[in-house]
């Protein structure tokens, strides 16, 4: 069974690089800007979930909040595989606030864009620059 | 140019999954990042903050400059999106 030990281990992760290459390849080989940056945000989403699954812990851990009889207990009674690891999932909060003021910055340049050029298109647009420099 | 496109991304995808053989199994509570620092927040959080919550008191006990930097950077969006979307007369 040491095969299947070593999917159920690392499914998780071959999930989360199908997810980063779906944005990836959007990013870098759609040809409209809109969707160029709905490709960025799941390869974002795609580095979050795999830092949040890094968290996770079998055997009976709960959420990173301290239950009232562990509180009751005293500071003792606390160990640490009773709780996930807090620490991704502050860092990801901090990677979500990074990626809403990326994307909000990404969309107000879209729409200059669309007012100068009236077009979204890669291709349009390089035709019209192309057009003003002869 | 939508192949080379496809073959890098095919090519990336299968570094990084051939990467995954030596990352630790999905929840392995001894795995490197739950075995190294996390232990000593989850221990100390009472004693230090006195707050239940382990996530809040690290964002905004011990990491509390982090959370400050992270509105200056909503901030400073804010305002780019705030200039870029004005309105001016030309147009």
């Amino acid at each position: 069974m040491d095969t299947m030990d070593f999917i159920i281990g690392k499914y998780n992760y071959w999930i989360y690089i199908v997810l980063m290459m779906i944005g990836f390849y959007a990013m870098i080989a759609k040809n409209n800007f809109a969707k160029k940056i709905v490709g960025m945000n799941i390869f974002q989403t795609a580095i979050i979930l795999f830092f949040i699954s890094t968290a996770s812990k079998t055997g009976g851990a709960t959420i990173p909040i301290i239950k009232s009889e562990h509180l009751a207990a005293g500071a003792q009674a606390i160990t640490a595989p009773q709780y996930l690891n807090p620490l991704p999932h502050v860092l990801m909060l901090t990677a979500i606030v990074v990626m809403v003021s990326t994307f909000g910055v990404a969309l107000a340049v879209l729409m200059m864009l669309y007012r100068k050029y009236r077009t979204l298109e890669e291709d349009e647009i390089m035709a019209i620059l192309k057009m003003e420099k002869d | 140019m939508k192949i080379i496109a496809f073959f890098a991304t095919f090519i990336t995808g299968f570094l990084l999954i051939y990467a995954t053989v030596d990352m630790p199994d999905w929840g392995d509570p001894n795995s490197p990042p739950n075995a190294h620092v996390s232990p000593r927040y989850i221990e100390k959080v009472i004693l230090e903050t006195a707050t239940p919550n382990i996530v809040t008191a690290v964002l905004a006990d011990y990491r509390g400059y982090d959370t400050f930097g992270e509105s200056v950077v909503i901030f400073t969006a804010g305002i780019i999106c705030l200039m870029l979307l004005r309105r001016t007369s030309d147009d």
